[in-house]
C-alpha cells in the first residue's frame, strides 16, 4: 500500500493512481451548487417572478400552477418569489453572523493565546461558560432584548458562535507562536502587536476558514430554527426559516408551502457541507474535527 | 484518575457560578416580567403590585439573586412561576423525556453509522463508498425538525399509523408510549447518522493507511479481523468525541424537535420559560444543562484513552 | 427472563382489562392550549385554568348566553334602592360534590376567604375598595339568605362576581382546604368534579351525578339547566395549534374550543369534522399614542383610520366570520346599538388631504406587532399594507409578546396591533382604554369628559339609562381616534361529528355540559 500521502478525513481522497489536477467532485458539486444560490439571490435584487411583497387575496394557498410555479402562501403571495428573496436574506444573515464571530473570536482568540497568563485563564473561563450555555436560549434572550431584527439575530447567533472561533484561534495561536520564525520577528524588534497580525494572523487562516464554512451552515439552521421558535426576522423580509415555521399551520392543506423552503435550506446546506469538506481537504489535511 | 476527575470538577464550579449570573442577569434585562404576562391587558397597577410581591420580585436583583443562590445550596431550586410544580421536579420529568430519546436515538445512530462508516472506509472511493457518503452528508443536510415535519406528515396525517400529539410516560403504558417516540427518535437517528458516519469513515481512512495495519496485513491475518481488532478501536476516538459534542449540543437543540412533535421535554420547557418569564425554571434549566454538558464532556475525556492509548489521562 | 416475561403479560393484560372497562365510559376529549395552573378557582389562574374550573364551582351569579347576568346558586336578587345592599334568596336542595347541602354559611365562608388578602384571589381588587365598590360585610341572617353590604352604589357588582376570571366567584365547601389552612381540592356545586390531574399532559373531569340543576329546561350560558351527559371530559394539553388541528383530523381528539378562521375554513369542508362559531367580546384593532410628537396631531390619526379599508380587511382576518366594528362595544354585547354601528368610512382622497393638512412629509411610523398572536401580526400586516396607499409610511416592528406588553403598559410606542381580551360589560370596556395617563399610563384614551361619562355609566344600575351613556362615549371617540377599533373576535369551535349539543358563545370558553356523545363505532 503507498503511504504516501496520509488520508483526507470526510472525502473520497484522489487515490494515488490518478493525478488529476482538477478540483474534486464535491469541490465541483457543492460549489457549483452555492454559486448557483447566490447567483439566485442576487437576480432577487433586481427581478423576481411577482412582486414578494403584494398580498392577493384572492388568491390564497393555491398549489403549485403554470401561473405561480411553487404556489401562493396564505397571503397570496408567491412563494417560489418570496424564496428567492428569501436567499437574499438568510444568506446575508448567515453571512454577517460568521462574520461577527470570526471578528470577535479572532481578537479574543489572539490575545488569550498570546498573552497568556491570566488574561487566557480569565477569557477561557468566560469563554467555556458561554460555550456550555444552550444557544438556543442565548439567541432568545438577546433577540426579546434587542428585538427581533435582522441585527438582532445577527448579534445573537455572532456571539453565540464566537467561543468556538477564540477555541479554534488560541489552538492555532499557541501552536504557533513557539516557531521560529515568531522568534526571529521579536528579535528583529518588531513589536508583539506587528507579530501578531503580522505573522501569526495569516497561518490561523487555515483551520479558520474551515470553522467558517461550518458555521455558515449552523448559522443558515439556526435562523430557521429560531423563527421556528416564534422569534424570527420580521416583514417584509422574508427568510426561508420564516417560512417554514408559518407553513406548519396550513400542513395538512397547503404541504408546498413547507415543502419548497425545505428543499432549499437542505440544498444549501448540502453545497456547504460539500464545498466545505473540499475546501478542508485543500487547505488542512492535517486537521481533525 | 481519581485526581483528574476532581480537578475537572472543581473547575466546573466557576464555571457554574458564572453561568447563573449570566443566566439571573440576562432573563431579567428582557423587558416583561411573569406578572405583566399573567395579567396580560388586564394589569392594573393594583394587581400588578400585588402579583409582583407575591412572586418575589419586588426585591432588588442582586438580594433576588443571593436568595436564590442561598436555596439552590440548600437543595431547593424554588418553584415554577407559571405551574407553581417545584422546579427540581419538574426538570427531572421533563429531561427523562428529552434523555430517553436523545441517548436512544444517538445510540441507534452509533450503531448504525459506524459499521457504515467502517464499510465505506474499507470500500474507499468504490461506488458504495460514495452513495454511502453521499447520503450521510444529504442527511447531516436536511434540518431536523423538516424532517420531522415530514415524517409526522406522512406517518401520522396522511397514513395515520402513529399518534400526532401528546406523549404517554413508560411507566403508563409502554405500547403506547413506544407509538409516541418513534417517530422524534427515528428523525434525530437520521440526521445524527450523517455526522457519525462521516467522521468515522474519515478516521478509519487516515488509520488504514498507518503502518501497523499494513504489518497486520502482512501478518496474514484477514481484512474482517484488521478491521474489527486494528482499525475500529482506533478509528473510533475521534467519533467518540464527536458523540460527546452531540450529546451536549443535542440537549440545547432539542427545543424545534420537542416543539413538532409535542413532546414534554426539557427543550420546550426551557422556551416555554423563557417566553412567561419564568425565571425559577430558566434558571433551573441552565444549571442542569450546564451540569450536564460538564458531565459529558468529562466522560468522554475519561473514556478516550480506551480507544486511543496513547493519550495518557 | 422469566420473571421479566411475566411482568410483561402482567401488565400487558392489565392494560387490556382497563382499556375494556374504560372503554364502557363516554368520555369525550378537547384540546387545550396550555395546561392549568391550579384547581384552586380564582387564585392562580389563566384562561385555560378558568375555562376547567367552571365546570367544577358555581357561584351566586352566572353570565347568561348573552352577556347579562342571572342568578346561578341564588333563586332570587334583591337590591336595596340606595344600591348598597344585595340580598340573595338561596336555592333549596343544592348539593355539594362531597354530598353537603349548600347553606349561606358556605357562602359566607368562600366569600371571607376570597376577601383576605392572604388567599391572594384575582378580584380582590374589584371588591376591597380600590376597584369600584367595597364590600363591607357579607351576613348570613338565615340558611338560605346572604345578604351583602356595599359602600357605595355599583351597577357593575353582580358583573363583577360573574366574572369568569375569578371563577364566577365560585361557592366552595369548606372541606376544600386541609386542616392546615392550604389549598387541597376543589369542592363545587358544579356539574363536574376534578378527575386525575396529569401535569402538562391533561386534566380529566367527572361526571357529579348527584349535581342539582336549576329548574330550565336547557342551558343558558353558566346558568339555566347544566346537567351533563358524558361521564368524562378529558382535557388534552396541546399548545400547538397545528398539532392540535392535527389531532382533530386523526380523531386523537373531539373537540378543539378555539380554532383558528383560516383553519376553520379547511376544517369545514372536512366529512367527519363540523364547526360551530359564535362571535366573542375581544376587541382587535390599533392603538395610537396620542402623546407622541407625530401622532398627537388627530388628523394623523384620522387619516390611518380612513385609509383602511375596513371590510376586506376584516373578511381576510377572520375568514368572512367578523363583522367590522369601529366601536369598542363588542357587537355581542346588548349594548351594542345603532350608534355603535357608525364608523369610519373608507375615504382614500380625504385621507391624504388630512396628510397634507397636517404638514406630514412621509415620517417613519413605528408599528408593533408580535408573532404570538397571529391575528395581531396579520392585522398589523394588513394595515401597513393599506395604509401606504395614502402616503403613511408605516414600518411593522416585530417585539416577542411579553417586550410587546411592557411597551403597552408603559405607553412606550407610536402605534401597536393589539388585542383586548373580552370584556363582559361595555363599562367594562371603555374602562379598559379610558383613564389618566400620567397615573396608568397603559391607557390609550385620556380625556377627562370621557372619563366623567364612564364613571357615571360604572355608578348607575338601571340599563335603560346607561345606553345614551355609552351612545355619547362612542361618538366622543370617533371624533377623537385615540385607537382604531377593526373588529371583535370570533370563538370557533372545531368537532367531530358525533359530538353533539355543543355551542359556542361570547364568553369564550368550552362548556361541557348538555354535550352528548352519539354512538358510533370508534
Amino acid at each position: 500500500m503507498n503511504l504516501k500521502t496520509p488520508a483526507l478525513p470526510g472525502v473520497a481522497a484522489i487515490p494515488p493512481r490518478r493525478r488529476r489536477r482538477y478540483p474534486p467532485l464535491n469541490a465541483l458539486i457543492g460549489g457549483g451548487l452555492l454559486a448557483a444560490l447566490v447567483l439566485l439571490a442576487l437576480l432577487g435584487v433586481v427581478w423576481t417572478p411577482y412582486d414578494p411583497l403584494k398580498l392577493d387575496l384572492l388568491s390564497r394557498l393555491h398549489a403549485p400552477n403554470a401561473v405561480h410555479w411553487l404556489g401562493t402562501d396564505e397571503f397570496g403571495r408567491d412563494v417560489f418569489s418570496r424564496l428567492i428573496i428569501g436567499a437574499r436574506t438568510s444568506l446575508w444573515i448567515s453571512l454577517l453572523s460568521v462574520s461577527v464571530a470570526v471578528v470577535c473570536g479572532t481578537l479574543i482568540g489572539m490575545l488569550a493565546g498570546y498573552l497568556r497568563g491570566w488574561t487566557d485563564r480569565i477569557l477561557m473561563m468566560l469563554n467555556d461558560a458561554l460555550l456550555a450555555f444552550p444557544g438556543i436560549l442565548m439567541a432568545l434572550g438577546i433577540m426579546a432584548i434587542v428585538g427581533a431584527s435582522q441585527y438582532g439575530i445577527v448579534l445573537a447567533l455572532g456571539i453565540a458562535y464566537t467561543p468556538s472561533v477564540v477555541r479554534v484561534v488560541r489552538g492555532s495561536v499557541l501552536s504557533l507562536r513557539e516557531l521560529e520564525f515568531i522568534e526571529a520577528s521579536r528579535v528583529i524588534g518588531n513589536s508583539e502587536l506587528y507579530t501578531m497580525f503580522r505573522h501569526i494572523t495569516p497561518n490561523c487562516l487555515a483551520p479558520l476558514c474551515v470553522l467558517a464554512t461550518s458555521m455558515f451552515g449552523w448559522a443558515l439552521l439556526s435562523e430557521s430554527a429560531l423563527s421556528f421558535l416564534g422569534l424570527g426576522v420580521p416583514p417584509p423580509a422574508a427568510t426561508w426559516g420564516s417560512m417554514l415555521s408559518a407553513s406548519r399551520t396550513y400542513i395538512s392543506n397547503a404541504p408546498w408551502l413547507g415543502i419548497f423552503p425545505g428543499i432549499f435550506i437542505s440544498l444549501t446546506l448540502l453545497a456547504i457541507n460539500l464545498f466545505g469538506d473540499a475546501l478542508r481537504d485543500r487547505l488542512d489535511p492535517r486537521m481533525r474535527k | 484518575m481519581f485526581r483528574f476527575i476532581s480537578h475537572r470538577l472543581g473547575m466546573a464550579v466557576p464555571t457554574l457560578l458564572l453561568i447563573s449570573v449570566i443566566v439571573f442577569a440576562l432573563i431579567r434585562l428582557i423587558p416583561g416580567d411573569p406578572a405583566l404576562l399573567m395579567l396580560g391587558d388586564m394589569a392594573d397597577p393594583q394587581s400588578l403590585a400585588d402579583m409582583r410581591s407575591s412572586l418575589g420580585l419586588d426585591h432588588s436583583v442582586v438580594t433576588q439573586y443571593l436568595i436564590w443562590i442561598k436555596s439552590v445550596l440548600s437543595g431547593d431550586l424554588g418553584v415554577s412561576i407559571s405551574s407553581r410544580q417545584p422546579v427540581l421536579d419538574l426538570l427531572v420529568e421533563r429531561f427523562s423525556v428529552s434523555a430517553t430519546v436523545v441517548l436512544v436515538a444517538v445510540l441507534l445512530a452509533t450503531l448504525l453509522a459506524v459499521p457504515v462508516g467502517l464499510l465505506a472506509a474499507w470500500k474507499q472511493n468504490s461506488a458504495m463508498d460514495l452513495g454511502l457518503v453521499g447520503t450521510a452528508t444529504l442527511l447531516l443536510s436536511v434540518p431536523s425538525f423538516w424532517l420531522g415535519l415530514l415524517l409526522l406528515y406522512v406517518f401520522g396525517i396522511q397514513l395515520g399509523w402513529l399518534p400526532v400529539i401528546g406523549y404517554v410516560g413508560f411507566g403508563s403504558d409502554p405500547m403506547k408510549a413506544l407509538t409516541y417516540v418513534v417517530l422524534p427518535i427515528v428523525t434525530l437517528t437520521l440526521v445524527e447518522f450523517g455526522a457519525i458516519a462521516r467522521m468515522a469513515r474519515a478516521s478509519t481512512i487516515e488509520v488504514l493507511r498507518l503502518e501497523y495495519i499494513a504489518h497486520a496485513r502482512a501478518k496474514g491475518l484477514s481484512e474482517g479481523a484488521v478491521l474489527w481488532k486494528h482499525a475500529l478501536r482506533n478509528a473510533f476516538a475521534p467519533t467518540w468525541t464527536l458523540i460527546g459534542l452531540i450529546l451536549g449540543n443535542l440537549l440545547g437543540g432539542i427545543a424545534v424537535l420537542e416543539t413538532v412533535f409535542t413532546l414534554p421535554g426539557i427543550g420546550r420547557l426551557m422556551v416555554d420559560a423563557i417566553f412567561s418569564r419564568d425565571y425559577p425554571v430558566l434558571q433551573g434549566c441552565l444549571l442542569l444543562i450546564t451540569c450536564i454538558y460538564v458531565l459529558v464532556n468529562l466522560l468522554v475525556d475519561l473514556l478516550y484513552p480506551l480507544f486511543d492509548p496513547r493519550v495518557k489521562l | 427472563m422469566n420473571n421479566y416475561v411475566k411482568t410483561a403479560l402482567a401488565v400487558a393484560l392489565s392494560a387490556c382489562t382497563f382499556s375494556m372497562a374504560v372503554a364502557q365510559d363516554k368520555v369525550i376529549s378537547v384540546g387545550l392550549n396550555g395546561d392549568i395552573r391550579s384547581t384552586d378557582p380564582g387564585v392562580n389562574r389563566d384562561d385555560n385554568t378558568d375555562a376547567v374550573m367552571m365546570h367544577i364551582v358555581e357561584g351566586l351569579v352566572a353570565y347568561r348566553e348573552d352577556t347579562s347576568v342571572a342568578p346561578m346558586l341564588a333563586s332570587a336578587v334583591a337590591v336595596s334602592p340606595d344600591g348598597l345592599r344585595y340580598t340573595f334568596t338561596l336555592r333549596d336542595g343544592v348539593h355539594f360534590q362531597n354530598g353537603q347541602l349548600l347553606t349561606a354559611k358556605d357562602v359566607q365562608w368562600t366569600w371571607q376567604r376570597y376577601l383576605d388578602p392572604k388567599t391572594q384571589w384575582r378580584c380582590l381588587a374589584e371588591f376591597d375598595g380600590r376597584g369600584a365598590a367595597k364590600i363591607v360585610d357579607v351576613a348570613a341572617p338565615d340558611a338560605n339568605t346572604v345578604v351583602f353590604t356595599l359602600d357605595q352604589a355599583n351597577g357593575l357588582f353582580l358583573a363583577a362576581m360573574a366574572r369568569p376570571d375569578c371563577a364566577g366567584s365560585g361557592i366552595l365547601h369548606p372541606d376544600s382546604l386541609a386542616a392546615d389552612g392550604s389549598w387541597r381540592a376543589p369542592i363545587g356545586t358544579g356539574p363536574f368534579t376534578l378527575g386525575k390531574w396529569q401535569k402538562g399532559q391533561y386534566v380529566e373531569l367527572e361526571r357529579f351525578k348527584d349535581y342539582s340543576s336549576r329548574a330550565e329546561a336547557t342551558a343558558d350560558g353558566y346558568t339555566g339547566n347544566k346537567q351533563a351527559f358524558v361521564d368524562k371530559v378529558r382535557f388534552e394539553v396541546i399548545p400547538d395549534s397545528a398539532s392540535a388541528k392535527a389531532a382533530l383530523l386523526s380523531g386523537g381528539v373531539d373537540l378543539l374550543p378555539d380554532v383558528t378562521a383560516m383553519d376553520a375554513a379547511q376544517l369545514k369542508q372536512v366529512k367527519n369534522l363540523q364547526v360551530q362559531v359564535s362571535p366573542i367580546m375581544t376587541i382587535s384593532g390599533l392603538l395610537f399614542q396620542t402623546r407622541d410628537p407625530l401622532l398627537k396631531d388627530v388628523r394623523i390619526r384620522r387619516a390611518v383610520a380612513l385609509s383602511l379599508d375596513y371590510s376586506q380587511m376584516v373578511a381576510a382576518l377572520s375568514d368572512g366570520l367578523s363583522m367590522v366594528n369601529n366601536s369598542i362595544i363588542p357587537t355581542a354585547s346588548p349594548y351594542y346599538d345603532s350608534t355603535a354601528h357608525q364608523g369610519y368610512t373608507y375615504n382614500l382622497d380625504e385621507a391624504r388631504r388630512l396628510l397634507k393638512e397636517a404638514g406630514y412629509r412621509g415620517e417613519k411610523i413605528r408599528m408593533l406587532v408580535n408573532k404570538r398572536y397571529p391575528q395581531m401580526f396579520d392585522m398589523g400586516l394588513l394595515s401597513q399594507a393599506m395604509t401606504q396607499a395614502a402616503g403613511l409610511n408605516i414600518e411593522m416592528e416585530t417585539l416577542e409578546w411579553g417586550t410587546q406588553l411592557e411597551r403597552y403598559q408603559t405607553g412606550s410606542y407610536q402605534m401597536m396591533s393589539f388585542s383586548y381580551s373580552g370584556r363582559f360589560d361595555a363599562a367594562q370596556s371603555y374602562e379598559s382604554v379610558i383613564g389618566d395617563k400620567d397615573k396608568e399610563p397603559r391607557k390609550v384614551w385620556d380625556n377627562p369628559e370621557a372619563l366623567a361619562i364612564l364613571r357615571e355609566a360604572q355608578r348607575e344600575v338601571d340599563p335603560a339609562k346607561r345606553r345614551p351613556l355609552f351612545d355619547q362615549l362612542h361618538r366622543l371617540m370617533l371624533k377623537d381616534v385615540p385607537m382604531v377599533v377593526i373588529y371583535n373576535g370570533t370563538a370557533i369551535g372545531a368537532m367531530g361529528k358525533r359530538v353533539e349539543g355543543y355551542r359556542s358563545w361570547p364568553v369564550a370558553k368550552p362548556r361541557l355540559w348538555g354535550v352528548k356523545l352519539a354512538d358510533t363505532s370508534k
